[in-house]
C-alpha cells in the first residue's frame, strides 16, 4: 500500500518493530513451456509495532504464508524491503541472519509435523537455547523448566520426558510456542496456530499467546482465514486477496464497517456474520498471479466491477485513522 | 420437526474398537432420530465418536471397530440385518455419504464423467449408457458446475469444485438420507458458504434429511435445525438449534463450546476455553465424563452417570437437569 509506506517514511524516528514496504515475492512456473512468473505477494507495505498483533486475513493462494516465509527470510524477496528494528535485513545473509533469526520466530499449523517424533519436549526447546543463548548444564535444564512452565505444560518434570505422540493437540503448540519462545524473540509469526486444535482449547492457546505478548512486549504477525479469531486476537486486520492487500483497519473497525467489496464478501461467508441471500460476488474464479497482470485482482468476482478496475491498479484511499481501502470505487 | 416415520433411528447404539488392551468404547449408548427433510447436526471435537457413529449407520466400520450393542434402521429396515446384496443396494439409493476429504475421496485415475457414471450404471442395470450421461450433465447442473467439466481428472478440479462433485455422487440416485462429515472443513470460507448455500437448495428440491457431522459450532447452528453435541462417545445434548446462544440454559460442555469460540457479531469479545483436555477413551473418568472439566461439577457427578432427560429444547445427559427444568 503506498500511502501506508509515505506514512512509515515520517514516523522513522518511532522505530516500528516491523516494517515492510513494498515487498515482492515471485516464483517461476513453466507457462506452456515457457518461464513465466507469478507473484503471490506483490507490492505489499504493513507495519507492525511492539506489543501489537496484526492480523493477516485471506483464502489459501492469497499470499499470507509467503509473506511470512519471507519475513522469516526462508524466501528470498526480489524487491521491496523489510526492516525489523530499523535493520533493513531483507538481504542480510550469514552470521547476522543467525542474529537475526533470534529475534524473528515462528509457530507453525500443524503441531503434528512441526516437532520431531523421536524426539524429547526437552530437546525440542533446550536445543535452540543451546545453540543462540549457550546455556548448558544445570542453567539449561532450569530454562528448559521455566519455559515449560510459562506455557502451561506443568507438571514440568513428567512433560520433559515425552515425546510429541504422547501429547495432545494443545499441548503440542504450546511445546511449539515455548521453543519460539526460547530464544527471547521480539517478534513472533503465527501462521494458524489454533486451526487444526479442538474447539474447546483453541482459547487457551489465543490466551496464552496474548500473556506472552504483554509480558515480553512482543509483535505478532497472526494469519488466519477466520475473521471473528482475527477480531478477538488482532489489533489491527489487513485483508489479502491475490497476493495485494485489499484493506487494513483497526480490528472493529473492519467488522463493523468493511468498505472492500472483497471484505464484505468475506464476512458475509463467515458463519456467525447474520447473512441471508446470496453471497454478494459474480464469479468463484480464482485470482490470477500472473506477473504483469493489470487491475485489482478481485475484478472478476467483484460485483462493483468498473471498466478502471481491469486496467489499472486501485488507489489507497485512506477513509479514517488507520483504514485503508484499495479501490477504485469505494 | 416432522410426524412422518423417522428416516434414521438409532437405538442404544456402542461401537469399540478392538485394542490390544481391551475393547475402547468409542460411541456410547447413542440415542439419536433424524425425520424427513430435517438437517440434524452431529458436533464433536476429535475423538468424540462423531465420524466412528457415521460409519456405523452407513455399515462402513472397518478393522477393528465394532458396533457392540443397539439397533440403526433407516426408513424402518435394520441396518445391520441386512445380507450383503440387500446392503449393496440400499446403499446409496436410500443412503449416501459425502465424505470428508475431496481430495482423496475421488478415483484419481478417472474422469469426473466416469466416476458418476459408474455409480449410476451400478444401480441401474437397466439404464443405457447415453442416458446416464444425460444425468451425468443434469447432476452437474444442479451443483453448478460447467457440464464440460466431466471430462476432467479429479486433479484438474479445484477443491471446492471436488467437494460439488462429490455431493452429486452422493445424490445421484435420489437418496433419503445422506452423512455429510465435515464436506466443507479443508474449503475456504467463501468456498465453504456457496456450498453450504447449495447443499440448502439441493436438499429443499431433493428433499433428503442430513446428517451433518462437524466440529464448527457456529456453522452448524446456522445450517441444522437440531443439534446433537457428542462428547467422549455419548451424545451429552440434543437441542433446538436456535437455543445455542449464550444465556440459554445447556449442557456445561455446550456453554463451554460456547463461550470457546470467538463471535463475529457480538459485542464483548471475551472467550473462554474449557480448561483441561478431551479425556482419553481408553480410561475415561468415572461418572460423567465431562466431570474433570465441568466448572459446575458436583459430587454426585463423579460417581454416577448422568440419565438422559429431557430439557426445554430437547434432551440432556446432566445431573443439573431435572425432568423438564434446569436444578
Amino acid at each position: 500500500m503506498q500511502s501506508s509506506s509515505k506514512v512509515s517514511q515520517l514516523n522513522q524516528t518511532d522505530n516500528k518493530l516491523v516494517e515492510v514496504e513494498n515487498l515482492v515475492v515471485r516464483f517461476p512456473i513453466l507457462d506452456n513451456g515457457h518461464r513465466a512468473y507469478i507473484r503471490p505477494v506483490d507490492e505489499v507495505s504493513f507495519t507492525i509495532d511492539s506489543g501489537e498483533v496484526l492480523a493477516l486475513v485471506g483464502e489459501s493462494g492469497s499470499g499470507k504464508s509467503t509473506i511470512a516465509k519471507a519475513l522469516l527470510r526462508i524466501v528470498e524477496p526480489q524487491s521491496g524491503t523489510i526492516r525489523v528494528q530499523g535493520n533493513d535485513v531483507t538481504h542480510w545473509r550469514g552470521g547476522r541472519l543467525t542474529t537475526y533469526r533470534k529475534n524473528v520466530q515462528m509457530v507453525f499449523q500443524d503441531p503434528f509435523g512441526s516437532l520431531n517424533p523421536v524426539r524429547t519436549v526437552e530437546h525440542h526447546i533446550a536445543y535452540p537455547l543451546q545453540k543462540h543463548r549457550h546455556l548448558h548444564g544445570r542453567a539449561l535444564r532450569d530454562m528448559v523448566g521455566s519455559l515449560l512452565e510459562r506455557v502451561g505444560l506443568t507438571p514440568v518434570e513428567e512433560t520433559r520426558v515425552k515425546y510429541p505422540h504422547e501429547l495432545s493437540g494443545g499441548q503440542r503448540q504450546r511445546v511449539a510456542i515455548a521453543r519460539a519462545l526460547a530464544v527471547n524473540p521480539k517478534f513472533l509469526v503465527a501462521d494458524e496456530p489454533i486451526s487444526m486444535l479442538d474447539v474447546s482449547i483453541r482459547a487457551g492457546i489465543l490466551k496464552l499467546l496474548n500473556e506472552l505478548r504483554s509480558e515480553f512486549n512482543l509483535g505478532y504477525l497472526y494469519i488466519t482465514h477466520d475473521l471473528a479469531s482475527a477480531r478477538y486476537f488482532g489489533h489491527r486486520i489487513m485483508v489479502l486477496y491475490g497476493g495485494k492487500v485489499m484493506e487494513t483497519a483497526p480490528s472493529h473497525e473492519l467488522i463493523r464497517n468493511p468498505s472492500h467489496p472483497y471484505t464484505r464478501l468475506l464476512l458475509a461467508a463467515t458463519p456467525g456474520s447474520g447473512l441471508d441471500g446470496p453471497l454478494p460476488e459474480t464469479s468463484n474464479q480464482a485470482p490470477s498471479l500472473i506477473e504483469g497482470r493489470t487491475g485489482c485482482p478481485f475484478a472478476e468476482r467483484c460485483p462493483l466491477v468498473v471498466d478502471a478496475c481491469r486496467k489499472e491498479d486501485p488507489p489507497v484511499v485512506r477513509l479514517s485513522e488507520g483504514h485503508e481501502v484499495a479501490c477504485h470505487v469505494v | 420437526m416432522s410426524t412422518n416415520s423417522p428416516v434414521l433411528e438409532i437405538e442404544n447404539l456402542s461401537v469399540a474398537y478392538r485394542t490390544p488392551n481391551g475393547d475402547v468404547n468409542a460411541v456410547n449408548d447413542v440415542n439419536l432420530t433424524v425425520y424427513p427433510e430435517e438437517i440434524v447436526g452431529l458436533i464433536g471435537e476429535s475423538g468424540s465418536g462423531k465420524s466412528t457413529m457415521a460409519y456405523a449407520i452407513m455399515r462402513l466400520l472397518k478393522g477393528d471397530a465394532y458396533v457392540t450393542n443397539g439397533t440403526i434402521r433407516i426408513l424402518g429396515q435394520d441396518v445391520y440385518a441386512m445380507d450383503a446384496a440387500e446392503l449393496r443396494k440400499f446403499r446409496w439409493e436410500k443412503m449416501s455419504m459425502v465424505f470428508q476429504s475431496a481430495m482423496s475421496a475421488l478415483n484419481p485415475v478417472m474422469t469426473v464423467e466416469a466416476q458418476i457414471i459408474d455409480t449410476l450404471l451400478n444401480h441401474r442395470p437397466n439404464m443405457t449408457r447415453s442416458e446416464a450421461v444425460q444425468r451425468a450433465e443434469e447432476l452437474m447442473e444442479i451443483v453448478r458446475i460447467d457440464k464440460r467439466r466431466l471430462k476432467s481428472y479429479p486433479h484438474e478440479l479445484s477443491g471446492g469444485m471436488r467437494q460439488r462433485v462429490i455431493i452429486a455422487i452422493a445424490i445421484a440416485l435420489h437418496p433419503r438420507f445422506v452423512i455429510m462429515d465435515e464436506p466443507t472443513t479443508a474449503l475456504d470460507v467463501v468456498v465453504q458458504r456457496s456450498i453450504l448455500d447449495q447443499i440448502r437448495e439441493i436438499q429443499r428440491v431433493e428433499k433428503f434429511a442430513i446428517l451433518f457431522v462437524s466440529h464448527d459450532f457456529s456453522l452448524v447452528a446456522e445450517l441444522a435445525t437440531r443439534v446433537a453435541i457428542m462428547y467422549a462417545g455419548r451424545i451429552v445434548e440434543l437441542t433446538d438449534s436456535k437455543s445455542l446462544r449464550p444465556g440459554e440454559p445447556h449442557h456445561p460442555y455446550t456453554e463451554g463450546l460456547l463461550r470457546a469460540i470467538p463471535r463475529l457479531t457480538a459485542e464483548e469479545i471475551t472467550i473462554d476455553g474449557i480448561p483441561g483436555t478431551p479425556p482419553n477413551l481408553i480410561s475415561l473418568p468415572t461418572g460423567c465424563a465431562f466431570h474433570p472439566r465441568c466448572a459446575r461439577v458436583m459430587s454426585e457427578c463423579q460417581t454416577t452417570r448422568p440419565k438422559r432427560v429431557k430439557t426445554l429444547y430437547g434432551s440432556a445427559e446432566c445431573h443439573l437437569f431435572r425432568q423438564g427444568t434446569e436444578g
